[in-house]
């Protein structure tokens, strides 16, 4: 494997997808607390119909394709945050519900970008450079370029800024929103910032795992470092540890092996969560069983003490 | 006459994906559905690396077995208590499909999986595998399965309605009542990743998830009882279904990225107009309880003197626009007068609709006082 990192695209794979899953596991524990997988979900789904409208946009204002990042994503943030705007007007205008608002969101995002995938690749479209656009469902992250690795980190910065520089009221926002409310604290702007972090950590992953495969990137490093710590600070850098630790493993397992790198980055975070469950101190499964059994085996010691009393 | 075969499949799997979609919506379970098209991947590709066949019926076992795989693995982690549910959900099924697509990506003894089917279906083809038996022509092999599980769902939901309908609603009465609402509800999620597998065929795995949810939520914004719902939601889907292959046909692509849009821009239209339920009968709705709010309002200030139509204005704290239309209303109803130094008065018939109403009350109110 060593021989691999002698070449230059995969160092840039190597610290693209290790930064991505650092920031998208960090920013991911703001969506685990605040139970949002689902619109994570939704929001990573919707990507899709922004990758296309903004490449076909570029496409037939300047008549080159472009699949640069720089446009891309921001189609992407676009897509996500309208996704969530339309579903909150109707769920509030109407009797629908949340989840199934969302479900139906996905639906219309999800199924109108693989409409306009489909339409793109056909060679009837006269639309050219669209190769590349399809490894947004799946991830391929060996396609990575040192450019994308620039945009990558110039939202990452941004969204890790806006995180140290409003700590504290996320920190109480997310786990007692009402009170922050009572103290003064803009519902609606903290809303739409930890919003905004979560559509910033989503994006900048699809080009990493897939927009189908995004949510696990988001949710798992989250889950699984929630076991190894009680403090939100420990949580966000432990998630941005275990996120960049599959990030970079996985793509590099995945050039090893030829396999894709969604896959392969979100099998190794879900193992990782799997063992946290389990393995973890004073949460973990294990540790659990350990803790019932010394319980009955005193338990058993003081009867027998007393009984013989 | 292949058209016929593709529109009658489309239809076929449209009305199945709907009638699961029905009871998931109205039990809030949409984000499962979503995990179930996801779960039953592995499934698929198992069969398939086994049987070397994407149409063996060896597939549907699999594929149930896959989603009953992930529900039990959710549920077991959820039991610890330590990952909130639906993050449980997301990772499981992640997982799970990424074990799907590595093997897609397997090229075992020159079987070649083709990844695209996942996302679109195969439509195309599925019309052209007949099924044969005892040298008798039944049809496409995908339509003999589908209209098979359709069979499977309106008889299972025929035979446990009462039962299914009871466990949507109240699941705690259904258990009190010794009806097992968690044996129902596996079997039903296991009837969900089979029709999931099938609607493969058609709209691929992933965007199964349109035609299950989003005819369903059109639906309850258009009827009231479950039986209903389950009628107008399967043919919202079947006509979502048809212009999606049509669509798919005219653009010369999948039909699955059509089927998806349509049935989601359908929901739209329907949040939309809705009679009662929709966004414009709801503002209709308001704007005309605004407008009786007013009059009453009038009616009650002029009730005891005549007041100036100004004051009227300033006193009541609305637009003045709204409020000038609402005494117009008023006079031309013959509940109120105007008369030349603009001062408003009340007129008998105004006077009596002002006692009905404050008579109606007092019934109101002395029957809650019983």
């Amino acid at each position: 494997m060593l021989e691999l990192l002698s070449d230059h695209t995969v160092r840039t794979v190597l610290v693209g997808t290790t930064a991505i899953g650092a920031i998208s596991g960090a920013l991911g524990c703001f969506a685990y607390l605040r139970k949002q997988s689902m619109i994570g979900d939704v929001v990573s789904h919707s990507s899709l119909f922004g990758i296309m409208l903004f490449f076909l946009a570029g496409y037939w204002i300047t008549g080159e394709p472009n699949k640069s990042l720089f446009i891309l994503l921001p189609g992407a943030i676009f897509a996500g945050i309208l996704a969530l705007t339309l579903t909150q007007s109707i769920v509030r205008r109407t009797a629908v519900r949340e989840d199934s608002g969302l479900g139906v969101m996905l639906a219309i995002f999800f199924g109108t970008g693989i409409l306009m995938l489909r339409w793109t690749q056909r060679s009837s479209s006269g639309v050219s450079g669209h190769r590349g656009l399809e490894d947004y469902l799946f991830g391929m992250a060996a396609s990575m370029t040192s450019q994308d690795l620039m945009m990558v980190s110039i939202l990452g910065g941004t969204a890790i800024l806006l995180l140290g520089l409003n700590w504290k009221e996320l920190k109480l926002f997310s786990f007692d929103p009402m009170f922050a409310q009572s103290i003064g604290m803009g519902r609606r702007r903290l809303d739409l910032l930890l919003i905004t972090l979560m559509v910033i950590g989503i994006v900048i992953g699809l080009q990493c795992v897939g927009v189908i495969l995004m949510i696990a990137l988001l949710i798992t490093p989250a889950a699984a470092a929630r076991q190894w710590s009680q403090t939100l600070g420990g949580m966000v850098l432990l998630a941005g540890l275990m996120g960049g630790f599959c990030g970079g493993i996985g793509s590099l397992t995945s050039a090893q092996f030829g396999i894709p790198t969604g896959p392969v980055i979100v099998l190794l975070g879900v193992m990782l969560m799997i063992f946290s469950v389990c393995f973890a101190p004073k949460r973990g499964v294990l540790f659990r069983k350990q803790q019932q059994r010394r319980l009955a085996t005193d338990q058993n010691n003081r009867f027998r003490r007393d009984a013989s009393c | 006459m292949l058209i016929f075969w593709t529109i009658l499949i489309a239809i076929l799997t449209a009305v199945a994906c709907s009638i699961c979609g029905v009871y998931l919506v109205v039990k809030r379970e949409t984000f499962l559905s979503e995990g179930l098209s996801h779960a039953v991947l592995p499934g698929i590709l198992v069969a398939f690396l086994v049987f070397q066949d994407r149409t063996s019926p060896w597939l549907i076992i699999t594929a149930g077995l896959s989603g009953l795989v992930m529900v039990w693995l959710v549920q077991l982690i959820t039991n610890t208590k330590l990952v909130e549910k639906d993050a449980a959900l997301g990772i499981v099924f992640s997982g799970l499909f990424s074990i799907g697509v590595i093997l897609s990506r397997l090229n075992l003894k020159n079987v070649h999986f083709h990844a695209d089917c996942i996302i679109d279906g195969n439509l195309e083809y599925a019309p052209l595998k007949g099924l044969s038996i005892g040298g008798y022509y039944l049809g496409p092999q995908a339509f003999v399965t589908l209209l098979t599980i359709n069979l499977l769902l309106i008889g299972f939901v025929g035979l446990f309605y009462k039962e299914m309908k009871l466990n949507s609603f109240d699941q705690s009465t259904s258990k009190l009542l010794g009806f097992r609402p968690n044996l129902l509800h596996t079997a039903w999620l296991a009837i969900v990743s089979i029709t999931c597998v099938a609607a493969f065929e058609i709209a691929g795995t992933i965007l199964v998830v349109a035609l299950i949810i989003a005819p369903p939520t059109a639906a309850n914004l258009l009827v009231n009882r479950l039986s209903q719902m389950l009628v107008v939601s399967a043919l919202l889907g079947a006509f979502a279904a048809i212009i999606g292959v049509a669509v798919g046909l005219q653009l010369d692509i999948a039909a699955s990225g059509p089927i998806a849009a349509t049935s989601g821009f359908l929901f739209l239209l329907i949040v939309l107009v809705a009679p009662k339920r929709g966004i414009i009968s709801r503002w209709q709705q308001r704007a005309g309880q605004r407008a009786r709010l007013l009059e009453t309002l009038v009616l009650t200030l002029t009730e005891s003197k005549p007041i100036h139509q100004l004051a009227i204005v300033t006193n009541i704290q609305c637009p003045p626009q709204q409020v000038q239309r609402a005494i117009s209303r008023c006079r031309n109803r013959g509940l109120v007068q105007l008369d030349a130094e603009q001062m408003v008065s009340i007129t008998n018939k105004g006077s009596a609709l002002i006692e009905l109403r404050s008579n109606a009350r007092d019934q109101t109110v002395s029957l809650k006082g019983q």
